[in-house]
C-alpha cells in the first residue's frame, strides 16, 4: 500500500476525502518523505544564547597581564561565568556589571582592587554568554562576543543537526508511524461513515515498539469521547502492561498469548496483512520473582516502557507526556503538532525539565 | 475537611500494606464521597494507575450505571488526595473540569504545581489547598522509601523511586 502513486494527493481536498483516501495519502506523504526526523530540543539549545554584560577593560602594560589575572581570579571570581576566558588579547574581563555597587567601573576596581590602580585603560562594558555554549552553533556565535571554553558533545551535535537516523532506520520509524496512521483509519472505519480531514486531525493513536527486536508491542486507538482518561498514550501504557500480565481496562477482543495482548486481534490481523514485513508482539515477561528463582540477579525481561519506543499521529497532552514519563519511554515521535494541549513541543517541553527523574527523547517531521 | 483526608490517609496505609506507594484519594460530591481508591501501579504493572486516575475511572462507572453525564458531574467533584497530584494527574483533573482539589504533603519529585505548574496551561483551573496533614502524609511515603520498589530492576530500585 506504501506503492501508491504519489500523484494521487495532489486531487485530493481534505474536506471530501474518504477515510481511506486520507489515511493512505498521510501514509504515502510520509513513506515519500526526504527529509530527517527533527529532535525536539530544550529551549537552551534550540534558541539563541543568553547573554548577560560584563565589563572589560585593556592593559597598558602587557607585562602585568599575568598579575592582574591572579588578583582578579582570586577577588572577583567569575563564578556561574566560568566558561568565560579571562583574557581575550591585551583586553581583560573585570567582573559581571550586576556586581558592580559603585557608580563607575573604574571606582570600583579601585577600590576593590588597590594593587590594580592605573593597571587598566579603555574600559568598557559588553554582552557575553551568560552560559556555557553547548553546541558548535553556539560556540561560534559566543565567540564573536567573547572567548570561551567549549566541550564538544559528539551526541548532542548529531541530535540537533539533519541527519541523525541514517536512510534504513528512518524507513523503520516510518514504518511504525503508517501503522499508528492505518489503526486510527481501522478504528474510525468502525465508528463512522464518513471521516473527514478535521475528524483525523480530532482523533490520536499510537504504537508502541521494542527497538532492540523491531516489533510492536502495541497499537492503540482514543477513546476519550467515552472515558475522558482514555487518550491513547494512556491506552498504550496500559496495553504495554497487559503483556507483560497486568493491565487496569479491559479490551473487547484480546489474545490470550501475552506476547501479543498488546494489539486487538482483528486489528492485528488486519496489521499483518497491511504491513507483511513488520514483526508483531513483545519479548516474553518475567517477573522479578520469576527471575530470582531462575537464578538471575537482575531483571531482564521488558519493565514498563522501558527502552520502547513510542509513535503518536499527535504530539501528546500533558497528562500523556507526563504518563509516558512514568512509563519510562525511550523515545517518543509524533506526526502532527497540538497546538492546543501539547508537552512536547507547542506549549512546554516536558522531556527537558531537569528535575524529572526521567527524560525521553522526542522526533518529529514526518511530513 | 479533615474527615475526608483521614479516609484518604486510610487508603494510602493499605498502599502501604500492599507494598504500592502509599497515596490515597477520595472524591466527593456535595459533602458525600462518591470514589475512593490508592495507588495500584505494582499490582497492575501500569505506572499510571494513581490514587487519583483510579477514582476518575469509579466516577465513570457509576455515571454509566446511572445514566448521568459525567461531563458535567466532574464539575462537582472535590478531590482529597495525601500527596499533591502529579503533573499527569493535574492535567487529567484540568480536563475534567473539577471543582477543587486539597492535598496533604507538596509532591517535589512529579507535582503538577512544585514541579511544572500545569494550571498555567488551562483557561479555568480548580482550586487548589494544600497541606492539610501533610505531615501523616509525609510519614507514610518516608516509611515506603526506607524499603525499596519491589518491581523495579534492582539496579534502579535504590536511585529512582515510584511515586
Ligand atoms: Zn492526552
Ligand atoms: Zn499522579
Amino acid at each position: 500500500m506504501f506503492e501508491e502513486p504519489a500523484t494521487k494527493k495532489a486531487k485530493l481536498d481534505p474536506t471530501t476525502m474518504t477515510e481511506k483516501d486520507i489515511i493512505s495519502d498521510y501514509i504515502n506523504k510520509i513513506k515519500n518523505s526526504k527529509s530527517n526526523l527533527q529532535a525536539v530540543l530544550s529551549d537552551e539549545l534550540s534558541h539563541t544564547i543568553e547573554t548577560t554584560k560584563v565589563y572589560i577593560a585593556s592593559i597598558k602594560d602587557k607585562r602585568n597581564i599575568s598579575k592582574a589575572i591572579q588578583v582578579l581570579n582570586e577577588k572577583l571570581p567569575l563564578n556561574e561565568l566560568s566558561h568565560l576566558k579571562r583574557v581575550r588579547k591585551n583586553t581583560i574581563l573585570l567582573c559581571q556589571s550586576s556586581t558592580v555597587n559603585t557608580s563607575t567601573i573604574e571606582e570600583y576596581i579601585d577600590s576593590k582592587l588597590p594593587e590594580l590602580k592605573d593597571v587598566f585603560e579603555l574600559f568598557s562594558e559588553i554582552d557575553v554568554p551568560s552560559q556555557a555554549p553547548k553546541l558548535k552553533r553556539q560556540y561560534t556565535e559566543a565567540m564573536k562576543m567573547w572567548s570561551c571554553n567549549f566541550h564538544p558533545d559528539i551526541y548532542l551535535e548529531k541530535l540537533s543537526g539533519d541527519h541523525f537516523f541514517p536512510e534504513d532506520e528512518l524507513n523503520l520509524h516510518r514504518t511504525f508511524m503508517a501503522i499508528a496512521f492505518e489503526a486510527a483509519g481501522w478504528y474510525l472505519k468502525s465508528t463512522v461513515k464518513e471521516i473527514t480531514g478535521d475528524l483525523l486531525q480530532a482523533v490520536n493513536s499510537s504504537v508502541v515498539v521494542d527497538p532492540s527486536i523491531n516489533s510492536v508491542v502495541a497499537v492503540s486507538f482514543d477513546n476519550r469521547l467515552r472515558h475522558p482518561v482514555q487518550h491513547t498514550a494512556m491506552m498504550a501504557i496500559d496495553d504495554v502492561a497487559r503483556t507483560q500480565d497486568g493491565g487496569a481496562w479491559t479490551r473487547k477482543t484480546t489474545c490470550n498469548d501475552s506476547e501479543l495482548s498488546g494489539i486487538d486481534m482483528d486489528l492485528l490481523e488486519h496489521l499483518r496483512i497491511k504491513f507483511p514485513d513488520t514483526k508483531f508482539g513483545a519479548k516474553k515477561f518475567t517477573s522479578k520473582e520469576e527471575n530470582i528463582e531462575n537464578g538471575e540477579k537482575e531483571n531482564t525481561g521488558p519493565y514498563l516502557c522501558t527502552n520502547y519506543y513510542i509513535y503518536l499521529l499527535k504530539e501528546p497532552c500533558f497528562m500523556c507526556s507526563m504518563a509516558l514519563i512514568h512509563a519510562r519511554v525511550k523515545r517518543v515521535f509524533f506526526c502532527f503538532e497540538n497546538s492546543e494541549f501539547g508537552a512536547l513541543k507547542s506549549k512546554a517541553k516536558l522531556h527537558t525539565v531537569q528535575s524529572l527523574n526521567h527524560h525521553y527523547e522526542v522526533f518529529t517531521g514526518f511530513l | 475537611m479533615v474527615e475526608f483526608m483521614n479516609q484518604a490517609l486510610e487508603l494510602a496505609k493499605e498502599a502501604l500494606t500492599a507494598k504500592e506507594v502509599p497515596v490515597g484519594c477520595v472524591f466527593t460530591v456535595d459533602g458525600t464521597i462518591v470514589a475512593k481508591s490508592r495507588n495500584c501501579v505494582n499490582l497492575t504493572r501500569n505506572p499510571t494507575r494513581h490514587a487519583e486516575l483510579n477514582c476518575i475511572d469509579q466516577v465513570i462507572e457509576h455515571c454509566k450505571t446511572n445514566n448521568i453525564d459525567h461531563l458535567s458531574y466532574f464539575k462537582k467533584v472535590c478531590v482529597y488526595v495525601t500527596v499533591e497530584p502529579c503533573i499527569m494527574c493535574a492535567a487529567a483533573l484540568n480536563n475534567l473540569n473539577v471543582l477543587e482539589v486539597v492535598y496533604g504533603c507538596a509532591n517535589d519529585r512529579f507535582g503538577g504545581k512544585t514541579v511544572l505548574d500545569v494550571s498555567n496551561f488551562y483557561e479555568n483551573s480548580y482550586i487548589l489547598t494544600g497541606n492539610l496533614m501533610a505531615d501523616e502524609a509525609m510519614s507514610l511515603l518516608k516509611q515506603f522509601y526506607k524499603g525499596t520498589n519491589p518491581n523495579a530492576p534492582e539496579s534502579k530500585a535504590k536511585k529512582k523511586k515510584e511515586m
